[in-house]
């Protein structure tokens, strides 16, 4: 009875977590949708919303089984920027912007790793200078 | 309105979460930048069917976007992505 209960808790929470993503990309592709309309003077009407949501979130479904099957073909675990670059081969323009996306964010990475290694390496020598203070307080 | 602040895109927090959702083996993780480019892949998605959707309704010399107007563009947006 008890471990029925859980089960059921246990479910509720698991569709309620579902609801919740699903009503969060609807609230974005609402936005996106709005956007798009603003710019050419036309409006939405809410079931078009609505399944636009719906198809993004199906389509959720297939790009994760995708890139789930390409990580597991190159025997990782995790999905890298690599696999999602294989999902958007299909199409040579969305290939090429998501190519040069994935190049800024490389590029992103590079440049706050080298930020945190310059910062840590200016705590290094403040500390080491105020430690020589420090010695140099001493008598 | 929409529009009024930055460009809009699907949080980095959602995409893991929806991945992770979908992912048939519990032990399959996204990294952080194959999670940037899925929203931003997502992002173009939805801005291509809304395109598309308009086209259709501008075709049909309707103001409004309507569900029949989705419902004729998505089997070509699903065979091209």
């Amino acid at each position: 009875m008890e471990r029925e209960n859980s089960n059921k808790k246990l479910l509720t929470s698991v569709s309620c977590h579902f609801q919740r993503l699903k009503a969060a990309i609807h609230y974005t592709v609402g936005r996106l949708c709005q956007q798009a309309a603003a710019d050419h003077e036309r409006e939405f009407s809410r079931q078009a919303i609505a399944a636009l949501a719906e198809i993004t979130f199906r389509q959720c479904d297939i790009f994760a089984t995708d890139l789930e099957a390409f990580a597991r073909h190159a025997k990782r675990q995790t999905v890298t920027a690599d696999d999602v670059k294989l999902l958007a081969r299909r199409s040579a323009a969305l290939s090429n912007y998501i190519q040069q996306k994935s190049e800024e964010l490389a590029q992103n990475n590079q440049e706050q790793k080298e930020r945190r290694k310059k910062n840590a390496a200016k705590r290094k020598t403040k500390s080491s200078t105020e430690n020589e203070a420090d010695m140099a307080m001493e008598p | 309105m929409a529009g009024a602040g930055p460009e809009t895109i699907f949080k980095k927090e959602t995409v893991s979460k929806v991945l992770t959702l979908f992912f048939k083996d519990d032990k399959t993780k996204a990294s952080n930048d194959a999670v940037s480019l899925m929203a931003e892949m997502l992002k173009i998605f939805v801005i291509e069917a809304a395109q598309r959707a308009m086209k259709q309704a501008e075709n049909e010399d309707s103001l409004g976007v309507d569900l029949e107007h989705v419902e004729k563009v998505l089997p070509q947006l699903l065979l091209d992505f």
